[in-house]
Parts: C-alpha cells; structure tokens; sequence
C-alpha cells in the first residue's frame, strides 16, 4: 500500500497523463464509433442500402449481416487486432483510435437497430398520417423515442473502450496501460506491482467519471414525456 | 303520417357538393390474388359524416387509407375537394386532411400542446397563432387548456388521449377527416360519451368525415350515411342509415344489419315526427272523454296521472323530452311497465302523451309504407 501511494506522488505528472490519454482515447473513439453506427442503423433501417422491390427477407437479411459483421469485429482478440492495424497505421494514436472505434460500433449499432424497431407502429402511423415525411418522422419521432437506448448502448460501448484501451498502449504508448505493461515485463522489479495497480485500477476511475457523465446526459437528453 | 320519405330524405336536401368522389377504386395487394377492395364508386358529399361498416377483412380501412395515400389504388381515381389525390405530394396532402386512428398514436414525447400543434407547425403557422389554435381546440374537446397543456400523453385516460387525438386531427382546420375506428378501444360509458361529444363537434365544425367501424349502433348513431362493405372489398349498399334498416339492398346487407334492425331504426326516429295524445290537466279526478288526465304539483310541474283511459288504477307517471327519440320513450316506458309516457317541452310544460299501443300500430305502419 505504502509503494502505491509513494509511487503516485513521485510519478503525479505521468498518472495525470496517462489518465487525460486515457479518457480522451476513449472519448475519441466513441465518438467516431457513435457516428459510424448511427449513420449505418439509420440507413439500414429506412433500408436505403437496398430497393424496396427486394424481397423482405433480403431486405431484413442486409440488416443482419451488418450487424454480423460488427459483431465478429468484437470476437478479435484485442492484442491481436492492435497488432493487425499497426503495420497499416504505425504507432501511436491512430491504431489505437481505429482500434477502439472498431470494438465500439456493435453496441451502439444493436442498440439503434433496436431502438428504432421498438417505436410503437401506431405512433408512427399517426406521424406519417398527418404528413410527416421520412426525416421529419425521423428526427422528430422515432430517433428522439429511441434515444434511451441508444444511449444505453453508447454507454456499454464506452465500457469495453476503457478496458480494450488499456490493451491498446502496445501500439499507442498512452493511457493506464503504459503503466500496466510496463510494470507486466518487469515483474517483480522495484515498483513494478505499484504499475501495475495503477494501471488495473486507473481505467476504473475513468469508467466512473464516465458513468457520472451519462447519467447528466441522460437526464438532460431524455424528452420530458418518456422520462421514467 | 304513413310516408316515410320525410323521413329519409332529410339530410339529403341539405347535401352539398362532393368533397370526396372514389371513381373505379380498386386495389390489389402484391403477392394477394383477390382484391382487397374492388371497383368502388361513391361520393362524400361535404359537411357530412359517412360511416364505412363491414366485416373484418372487407376492405373499409384500405379505402379509408387511399383517401390520404396512406395505400396507394392499383386502379381508379379518388377525388379529393375537385382534385385527383395522386396530383398532389402526399406529405402535403394529409396535411389538408385530419387522420384520427383507434391506437391515437400521440406522440409520446411531446406535451399535449406540441402533439395538438404538429401540423399547423409544419404548416408554417406562426408561434402564437399555434398556440391560440391548440387552446381553442382543447376547449373544443372539452379539456381545460391550462390543465392539460402541458401534460404528457402518458398522464391522460384513453378517453382523454382520443380527445386530444382528434383535436390533432382538428388541428389545422382540414375540410376533410379520415377516421379509423376512433373509438374502437374505448370502454362502451366512455365512448358513448365520446360519441356524443364527436356530434356536438361535428355541429360545430362541419367537417366532411370518413369513419371507418366495426360496431352497428355506432354507424347509425353517428352517420348521414353508411357505406356497407361485403367480403372482398365490394360495396353492397351506400344510403342514410334509416334506408339501411328498413330496405336492405341484398341478403348480405340484411343478415349484416340482423335482427335488430327494427329497435335500432327506433334511435332514428324523432318523438317530434309521432302524432301525440292530447293531456288534459286536472285538479279532479274527472274523466275527460278520451284524453289522458295529469294532476300539477304546487310548482306546476306534472305530478301523476289522475285518469289514464282504459286502465282502472293510474299508471306510474314517467316523461321523456320532446327532442328525444322514439328509443328513449320505449325505453323509459319498458323500465317503469306504464302503457304510456309523457312529453314534455324545452320548458318542461307538457307536450302530448306517447301511449304504447298507438305508437306501436303508428310504427308499423311507417315500416309498411
């Protein structure tokens, strides 16, 4: 307990920055991540990608294997994909963010997808009545009434980011993992167990303030007349 | 008193232009080898309530939804206020036209003002003129705008929700309302109030109305015209629901309406269209001739009968309201066992007598005629 605590306050300036790359990895990511699966749950669900004349089960099936494909992106072992991206994209942060935003599109994207085919018909059949068009019954309606969800799958998706990001200072040298590999590879050297509670319990923090964060931002963006 | 043409033709010299007009109708769902509606020919004249009634499957929510191209015809035109439908973008289109459904599809998220105000918001309308709009609406619907304003769908009865659901339709002053079965999912008390309240609103706006049902008593209650669909999506009869009653077109219209089609056309019948008894009114218990004989309390409202002819003890004194219909008289009469009843003015002064056997030989007569 002792060596933790004398390591944080000889080493306060590299936590402080291991803990702004790591919140900042992560924000990155889920922000690309966010938008990427927004704009592919919204086009796949007013079925852009394919013409209305195919048949349902193609139509319903183009929607499965994107989802498919995002989420054999969540089975790669994460040192592996980080090693896989880094001859393409070097060292540093760009692997890193790549990495990070490809894990986290399959939440956000289950949860969109989820979202918007729980609007109930009849209120969508009301908008579309009163002559609302696509965007409008869009944007207006089915996103906003989605919105809990696909909050709710952001949030889960910022949750694997903090711990993958970890993983991802192989190729990024950033965030709680630096202190984390540093201190695995020379085990039982001086200091080396305060590394590596720093790094196992740094990424906890950042999940936290993360957590305090969604629920302002839930509370702020949830319309008044779905709030639970 | 035996004609029955005054009787049916009522509404009729009232009725305007045609504000919808289905020329050749038809439509094929793709994959469906019947159509699910076939060759229909019928208009709506303005200002009036037309009720589509048929069995389930008979295609009356699929004409209903061609009107605002909700489905689009295979084949035919609609007509809508002297335009073809399909001349117009549709988004546009339903806008100019009121659309109530059984599920009301309030937008949750959005407060009762803002639900009631989409329209006239897309419309372009400005700010406070909207919100005089939805204040006048609530009003008419019978909900305190300042209660109910701002409340969220979820904070309303279903009863309420539908109010609000047609004030939306309401919302910006369409000429036209297309309504699928409004009251469908509503508890029989409430919706007979709503029912009722939809009359009063209709007196008020006089719209040109299409309502899709599935209950009877709710067409003949509510419409100047039935439009009755068979199996297939074939019209069968288009006429005033009396007309309905009394001819049926075929055997299908017939079974359709059943056999209760006598008692119902009683709700059609106004007291004021039946001959009454002449009362006399007495302080003594003196027979006067032929007439009915009805004693005054001290504030000189009728108190009992004195002598009614024909009985030896007085009936039970029971009254029903000169505006009323021939189904309230019945109605009180078989609830208090009295072989007659007493109609009384908008003053509460008396009218006349109803008596059962007369009314009933006068009935059946106009059914004959």
């Amino acid at each position: 307990m002792g060596d933790i605590l004398q390591y944080l306050s000889t080493n306060a300036t590299d936590v402080q920055f291991y803990a702004q790359t790591h919140f900042l990895l992560v924000l990155y990511s889920v922000a690309i991540a966010t938008v990427i699966a927004l704009v592919l749950a919204l086009v796949l669900h007013t079925n852009q990608l394919t013409p209305p004349s195919w048949s349902r089960t193609v139509r319903a099936g183009s929607q499965e294997t994107a989802l498919l494909i995002a989420s054999a992106l969540l089975t790669v072992p994460s040192l592996a994909l980080f090693g896989l991206l880094q001859p393409i994209f070097g060292f540093g942060i760009s692997p890193a963010i790549v990495g990070l935003t490809l894990y986290g599109i399959y939440p956000v994207l289950r949860n969109t997808v989820a979202g918007l085919s729980s609007v109930d018909p009849a209120v969508l059949e009301a908008a579309r009545g009163i002559g609302m068009g696509p965007i409008r019954r869009m944007a207006r309606v089915q996103l906003p009434l989605a919105w809990p969800v696909v909050l709710s799958g952001i949030r889960v998706s910022v949750l694997i980011m903090v711990s993958i990001a970890a993983v991802g200072a192989v190729v990024s040298g950033l965030g709680f993992g630096k202190p984390l590999l540093d201190g695995l590879t020379r085990l039982g050297g001086a200091g080396s167990f305060a590394q590596v509670v720093v790094g196992t319990l740094g990424p906890l923090v950042i999940a936290a303030v993360f957590e305090i964060a969604f629920v302002i931002i839930k509370r702020l963006t949830t319309p008044r007349g779905i709030r639970v | 008193m035996s004609e029955t043409s005054e009787i049916t033709t009522s509404d009729d010299t009232a009725a305007g232009r045609p504000m919808i007009a289905l020329e050749g109708v038809s439509k094929t769902y793709p994959g469906q080898e019947r159509p699910a509606v076939e060759e229909l020919e019928f208009e709506v004249p303005e200002g009036k309530i037309v009720m589509l009634i048929g069995p389930s499957g008979c295609g009356k929510t699929t004409t209903l939804k061609m009107m605002n191209r909700l489905i689009e015809p295979t084949t035919g035109r609609i007509i809508l206020d002297g335009d073809d439908v399909t001349s117009v973008n549709a988004d546009q289109l339903r806008r100019r036209i009121g659309y109530v459904i059984q599920q009301v599809g309030l937008f949750p998220h959005m407060s009762i003002g803002e639900n009631i105000g989409m329209v006239p918001k897309m419309l372009g309308w400005e700010r406070q003129r909207i919100a005089t709009r939805v204040d006048e609406l609530l009003h008419l619907v019978g909900m305190e705008p300042g209660e109910y304003r701002d409340r969220y769908p979820r904070q309303l009865s279903g009863g309420q929700q539908q109010r609000v659901g047609v004030a939306r339709g309401l919302a910006a002053d369409p000429p036209v309302m297309l309504m699928d079965e409004p009251f469908g999912a509503i508890d029989p008390i409430t919706r007979d109030r709503l029912q009722d309240e939809f009359l009063e609103v209709q007196r008020q706006v006089a719209k040109t109305i299409c309502f899709v049902t599935h209950d009877l008593t709710e067409a003949v209650k509510l419409g100047d015209r039935i439009a009755i669909f068979g199996t297939g999506g074939r019209l069968r009869q288009y006429d005033t629901p009396d007309e309905i009653l009394t001819n049926p077109a075929d055997e299908f219209v017939a079974q359709f309406v059943g056999g209760g089609a006598a008692v119902r056309r009683l709700s059609l019948l106004d007291i004021a269209r039946l001959k009454l008894d002449e009362v006399v009114v007495s302080a003594t218990d003196s027979p006067a001739g032929n007439h009915p004989v009805l004693a005054l309390d001290d504030a000189g409202k009728p108190d009992r009968w004195l002598h009614v002819p024909g009985t030896t003890e007085a009936p039970p004194l029971v009254t029903v309201p000169f505006t009323g219909t021939v189904y309230d008289a019945v109605d009180v009469m078989l609830d208090s066992r009295a072989p007659l009843v007493l109609v009384l003015g908008d003053d509460g002064a008396p009218r006349g007598a109803l008596r059962w056997d007369a009314m009933v030989g006068d009935l059946r007569a106009r059914g004959n005629a």
